[in-house]
């Protein structure tokens, strides 16, 4: 995951670099990922040291606190379909954890919508 | 044996998202409901129509166009340290929000939001709702100088289901939007305990 722009002066700027370093891929792991999933760091900045600048991004706005993807593309400015597969590379080389949404099919959660229903009355 | 205290694994846990969705026809309101009751500014996300509508058919005119992007403005509340509720609006190109399938599969419910000097731009996002048996209400946005209804005119011009709530709001205040979605939960769980006729359950 490492085989983006050279590092030095040449830096195309983080509106190019993400749609280099997923060309090609940007369909593979979509279906994996929820606009809801939520990601978190499972290693510090410090060890993500040698990653592309976007991966370090991502970590760096997951440190011990849990995002959703939706949130990550727009803190990044980047389309949604790019982050998903800049998220699934950190997830597969370890670098974050993950939970996705329940599932669309699911039947309603009594318990969850009492929970929902009583943080919002609390506001 | 102290240091595994220290050492802080990082865990999910029980952590979920959920989300409700606002809609409504444009300029009705949604991004600033979604903003007077989200605790951030509300953010905004992009998809390429390509991705969003890869499978349907009959978006070959507007596919072509690559650069076409939607837009969808979202909030966040922090219900408790394990759930997080998201509040998506459909702001920008709202003729093809229904084509983001992504975004309503596993919506809790919905919010409808009207204008009633416009009703009609609402009819499509309360079909949306209804084929798919995601639970809605409708929320009226009672804008300065506009008329104001009864919940009973709106729902006949709406042809509503006599169960579904329609609740008058102003969306700009923040416990007049709390109440919305208080009587959206209400309206769900209702549903989900067989209290209301529903469709999918």
């Amino acid at each position: 995951m490492n085989g983006g722009a050279p590092p030095g002066g040449d830096d195309p700027g983080p509106l190019v670099r993400p749609f280099a370093v997923t060309r090609g891929r940007a369909g593979k792991d979509l279906r994996r990922l929820d606009i809801l999933t939520l990601v978190m760091a499972a290693r510090t900045d410090t060890e993500a040291a040698g990653l592309d600048r976007e991966y370090r991004d991502i970590l760096r706005l997951c440190q011990h606190r849990a995002l959703s993807i939706a949130e990550i593309a727009a803190h990044m400015n980047l389309l949604l379909a790019a982050v998903k597969v800049l998220v699934s590379d950190l997830i597969d080389a370890g670098y974050l954890i993950q939970r996705p949404p329940r599932p669309a099919a699911a039947r309603p959660d009594i318990k969850l919508l009492q929970a929902v229903l009583d943080g919002v009355r609390k506001l | 044996m102290y240091a595994s205290y220290n050492y802080r694994s990082p865990d999910l846990g029980g952590a979920q998202a959920v989300k409700l969705l606002i809609a409504g026809g444009f300029g009705v309101g949604k991004t600033t409901l979604v903003g007077a009751i989200s605790e951030i500014r509300p953010l905004r996300t992009e998809e390429r129509l390509s991705e969003i509508g890869a499978g349907i058919d009959d978006l070959t005119g507007v596919a072509a166009k690559t650069t076409t992007t939607v837009a969808l403005d979202f909030g966040r509340i922090t219900i408790n340290p394990e759930i997080v509720l998201y509040l998506f609006g459909t702001p920008g190109q709202d003729r093809f929000w229904f084509m983001w399938k992504e975004l309503s599969a596993g919506a809790l419910g919905a919010v409808v939001l009207a204008d009633t000097r416009r009703l009609g731009d609402c009819f499509g996002a309360v079909d949306f709702f209804e084929s798919r048996s995601i639970p809605f209400i409708v929320a009226v946005n009672c804008f300065d100088g506009a008329d104001i209804y009864d919940e009973d005119e709106v729902r006949q011009a709406l042809d509503l289901d006599p169960h579904v709530p329609v609740q008058l709001c102003d969306a700009r205040d923040r416990g007049s939007s709390k109440q919305v979605l208080v009587r959206l939960l209400e309206y769900l769980m209702a549903t989900a305990t067989g209290n209301v006729p529903a469709r999918r359950w």
